[in-house]
């Protein structure tokens, strides 16, 4: 029975139908199914299930959007229940835009997908100091710092806020990510970050996959 | 002093759902279509009102930082400078940061969309300050595509944006707000020149989802004449110059192998091609030089086409005319006055290379004057084996179309020079060969190029000149001349109709010197006919310097103490050479010995060549080794033939009476210098007869004879073709033929 309505709340999820989704949510903890199993079996997997057909070019970017609304319906309402039950994240991350460059869309569905797989994310938004990054990770604990840029101009800042880790003897405390369309693999050793990921789903895919192996 | 900037207002901003929907990748079957329309109708307002469009142009130079090669410093420029300002974009990463994905989506793609309505107005305004200077816009400029990012800042601080609207820029050389745009145009004197809009073509963002990739133009300047044409997907150069019309020279048929095809590129860049790399020195490359039918273009250019012309083509098949054209207008005019309008009729010979038109009025036996041009069909190819390629390989229409306008133009032109008006033409008799008619008939070629190489109709066509010519400016009848076979067609039979093969009982034999090396023997009882292919070589096709009987194509040559003197036609400063100077230069350099029996040029030019004049612009016209070669298959091929169609026919070359050497090539033919290479037998000495173009004269006859049609095909009849590429003994003269015997020059 409670496999069953899980399933379904994947189901709508991965269908956008953020009302169905909201209600089964409510269901289920009505049937007294624990919050962090509708969340991570219901919710969090249906969107990665998503984001999975996004990366094969299965769906596009809409049907993600939707999902992704419709997980954060579902989310809002898990939200007090977690909290009560001092659940953990899976992981804290802290992303940003470095320091001269604006885009942000990429970043955004970046800081989506972590969610969707279970992060806690800080998300700094666009034009972010070095400083900024160092100081936002430590303050929260973070385990991931990710980066992106989208001009060969502003891509040298992602060196600097590893630079800025380095200068604090912290960096081996982060996993660096970095992603964006003038970035590279080589870039990324060049640079000395952990990962470069080329899209969303695969970012968060390889964020998880980092922490879980660093926790283990 | 004239005003520096002009800021732009009147901006119509929209947001168009269909281009937003495009660049979120979202499509009305995906199944959460209906509710992004919803959340889309549902904010479009709110996004419009939060548009705050500003624009600003202004002139300037460029600055040393920017100069490239291309485009140095202090060029003159256009700053631009557009943006919708931060609202939407604000709702955007609102929408993100609330987890409302949707919305922060699709904000983002209608700022996107409102900032390149804004596009429409920004060209408006340039437009008008360019009129105004009488500038035009030769290059549109934008970073990081085309110029480094640090030209937004130089833009930024020209325009002074932060004082007049506050924008800002990041350490990285983004404007703030980040949905603005910046361009630098590249100023030119030249005002017809504009182009200014984005060029996706050459836009990095190949994952762009608004990019339209627009179709190339090409400008085609010849002398005064300017063309702009857009190019077709996958279509060279050449294509569509001859598409629009233009006479290219191509004798390989646009294989990369000729070089003769080249066009200047003035401006826009193509990649050179191995073939290009192969015809053209470094410096030429560099100033533009390509071959027409190995450039694709993928950039907007600007093409010099001045190449030289053949189609002022000098045949030199007619005797003078024995009427000026003045003349015969003074006829025609006379008939007019008198009230009996005279008629006319024309005769036309359609050659693999050239046609020839003439003009006769009904009743008058000298032609009132005559036209000649080239067969704008030479561009598929030089030989009629490559122009049954190109229409078996889907060119058949575009051919169809070429010959049918060359013959309206040339009918036009002959009329209109002739003065007389094209609703006296009542009758055109066409003779030529069974490729050139399947052409003009639009008949499938397929089995004219393989084995049994049937045609598919070689009878006498009739029929008017909209059905066969396409063309309802004429009210003519219109007569094909019937052929014997696939490679003996029409123009031979005209050719031994124009002979007297009909009436002769002496035997005679007919040489048509053009590509087919077409050749008939025989008399009123029976004629053997065949076809040599002995190829373009004697029509300047695959000679390095080879070219049409044009003004300035070398056509005499004599060498002394290994000096070349030439003479040229018309006594033009030397462009190439022609037919009937290759022979002269290949049987003077094999009496100087510069040539061996074998065929082999002299050391000293094996590399180079061997020099025989200057061209106008100082560059040597020579002789190479592989011309050498080109003729000695040819002329093998000529003289292989009349021994096996000589023997074949049971009769010894001295019982021979005529030799009727047809062709334009034919007739300013030195005989003695076509014996001395060998391509003629010893015993034609003062036999040969050079009349010219014979299909021509056969076809004019045909217009004042009233039995013509049965004559002809009665000569048709008695007509038998040999083959010669499975004659044993064709293959043995052939490779005789091939070698300069020494006791002969």
């Amino acid at each position: 029975m409670a496999a069953a309505i899980i399933e379904e709340i994947s189901e709508f999820l991965q269908k956008g139908r953020a009302k169905n989704v909201k209600k089964l949510v409510e269901e289920a903890l009505a049937q007294g199914i624990d919050a962090q199993e509708i969340l991570n079996e219901g919710l969090l997997s249906g969107m990665m299930i998503v984001g999975g057909k996004f990366k094969r070019n299965e769906v596009f970017v809409p049907e993600v959007l939707v999902a992704a609304r419709a997980m954060n319906a579902g989310v809002a309402i898990l939200e007090p229940h977690l909290v009560a039950a001092g659940n953990e994240p899976m992981g804290k991350a802290v992303i940003g835009t470095v320091k001269g460059d604006l885009h942000d869309i990429g970043k955004n569905l970046v800081a989506m997908m972590m969610k969707a797989a279970g992060f806690e994310v800080y998300d700094l938004g666009v034009d972010v100091e070095a400083e900024t990054f160092v100081e936002k990770a430590e303050e929260v604990g973070a385990d991931v710092i990710g980066m992106s840029a989208l001009l060969t101009t502003t891509m040298p800042n992602m060196q600097s806020v590893i630079d800025a880790l380095n200068a604090k003897g912290v960096r081996e405390k982060y996993i660096v990510m970095i992603g964006g369309a003038p970035v590279t693999e080589s870039f990324k050793e060049q640079i000395g970050a952990d990962y470069y990921t080329a899209d969303a789903t695969s970012a968060a895919e390889v964020a998880k996959a980092a922490v879980e192996a660093k926790k283990a | 002093m004239m005003e520096q900037f002009f800021e732009i207002d009147g901006f119509c901003v929209n947001i168009n759902q269909k281009s937003v929907f495009a660049i979120i990748d979202c499509y009305e079957d995906s199944p959460v279509y209906e509710a992004i329309v919803d959340e889309y109708e549902e904010i479009h307002e709110e996004m419009l009102a939060l548009a705050k469009p500003v624009g600003i142009l202004g002139f300037g130079r460029l600055p040393k930082e920017l100069e490239t090669e291309e485009y140095k410093e202090n060029t003159p420029v256009i700053y631009a400078f557009t943006s919708i300002g931060n609202g939407i974009k604000e709702r955007s990463t609102q929408a993100f940061d609330d987890g409302d994905y949707v919305k922060g989506m699709l904000c983002d793609a209608m700022a996107d969309d409102a900032l390149f309505s804004m596009e429409e107005r920004l060209i408006e305004v340039l437009t008008e300050v360019c009129r105004a200077r009488h500038v035009g816009i030769r290059r549109r400029l934008e970073a990081p595509q085309d110029i480094p990012m640090i030209a937004q800042r130089i833009a930024w601080e020209y325009l002074e944006l932060e004082k007049r609207f506050g924008i800002g820029i990041t350490e990285g050389f983004m404007l703030d707000p980040v949905k603005s745009s910046c361009q630098i145009f590249i100023l030119t004197e030249d005002e017809k020149t504009f182009r200014a809009s984005h060029d996706c073509r050459k836009c990095a963002r190949l994952d762009c989802k608004m990019r339209n990739i627009p179709p190339t133009e090409i400008t085609v300047k010849r002398g005064s004449e300017s063309r702009t044409v857009t190019l077709i997907d996958g279509e060279s150069l050449m294509d569509l110059l001859l598409r629009e019309g233009y006479y290219i020279s191509a004798v390989c048929g646009g294989r990369g192998r000729c070089g003769k095809c080249g066009v200047q590129i003035l401006e826009g860049f193509c990649q050179p091609s191995a073939a290009d790399r192969a015809f053209y020195q470094p410096e030429e490359l560099k100033a533009g030089w390509r071959l027409s039918c190995e450039c694709y273009p993928t950039d907007d250019l600007v093409v010099a086409f001045d190449l030289a012309d053949e189609s002022e083509i000098v045949v030199p098949d007619l005797e003078e005319e024995p009427q000026g054209t003045g003349n015969c207008a003074g006829d025609a005019a006379d008939a007019a006055a008198d009230g009996t309008a005279a008629s006319y009729q024309a005769a036309i010979d359609i050659g693999t290379t050239t046609i020839a038109i003439q003009l006769y009025e009904e009743g008058r036996e000298a032609p009132v004057h005559t036209v000649t041009m080239i067969n704008g069909q030479r561009t598929f190819g030089a030989d009629v084996i490559t122009r049954i390629q190109a229409s078996v390989e889907g060119k058949k229409e575009q051919l169809q179309k070429i010959i049918r306008t060359d013959l309206i133009r040339g009918l036009e032109k002959l009329m209109g020079e002739a003065q007389v008006h094209p609703d006296r033409l009542k009758k055109i008799v066409i003779a030529c060969n069974t490729t050139m008619s399947h052409l003009l008939m639009g008949y499938p070629c397929d089995s004219l190029g393989v084995y049994p190489f049937t045609p598919v109709n070689i009878g006498l066509i009739r029929g008017t000149s909209e059905e066969i010519l396409g063309s309802s400016s004429l009210d003519a009848e219109v007569v094909i001349l019937p052929g014997i076979s696939t490679y003996v067609g029409g123009d031979i039979t005209a050719g031994l109709y124009a002979c007297g093969f009909a009436q002769n009982g002496e035997i005679s034999l007919l040489i048509d010197l053009g590509t087919n090396g077409e050749m008939a023997i025989g008399n009123r009882e029976r004629i053997l006919t065949t076809s040599t292919a002995a190829g373009p070589a004697f029509e300047g096709g695959n000679i390095s310097w080879g070219t049409g009987s044009i003004p300035g194509a070398i056509c005499s040559v004599t060498i002394e103490e290994e000096t070349a003197h030439v003479s040229t036609i018309q006594n033009k400063t030397a462009t190439g050479i022609c037919g009937t100077g290759v022979v002269e230069a290949v049987s003077e350099l094999v009496k100087e010995g510069l040539v061996d029996e074998t065929g082999l040029l002299d050391e000293d030019y094996f590399d180079d060549g061997f020099p025989l004049a200057k061209t106008a612009d100082g560059q040597t016209i020579v002789f190479t080794q592989k011309d050498v070669r080109e003729i000695q298959l040819a002329k093998a091929a000529i003289r292989a033939g009349i021994e096996t169609l000589t023997a074949r026919y049971g009769i010894t070359k001295e019982k021979i009476g005529t030799v009727y050497l047809a062709g334009g090539f034919g007739f300013k033919l030195d005989c003695e210098k076509a014996i001395a290479i060998g391509m003629l037998p010893e015993e034609f000495r003062d036999r040969v007869r050079a009349i010219g173009n014979s299909s021509l004269q056969g076809a004019a006859r045909f217009l004042k004879d009233p039995d013509g049609e049965s004559v002809l095909l009665g000569l048709a009849a008695i007509s038998e073709e040999i083959a010669l590429s499975t004659d044993p003994d064709f293959n043995a003269w052939y490779m005789d033929s091939m070698m300069f015997e020494e006791e002969k020059i």
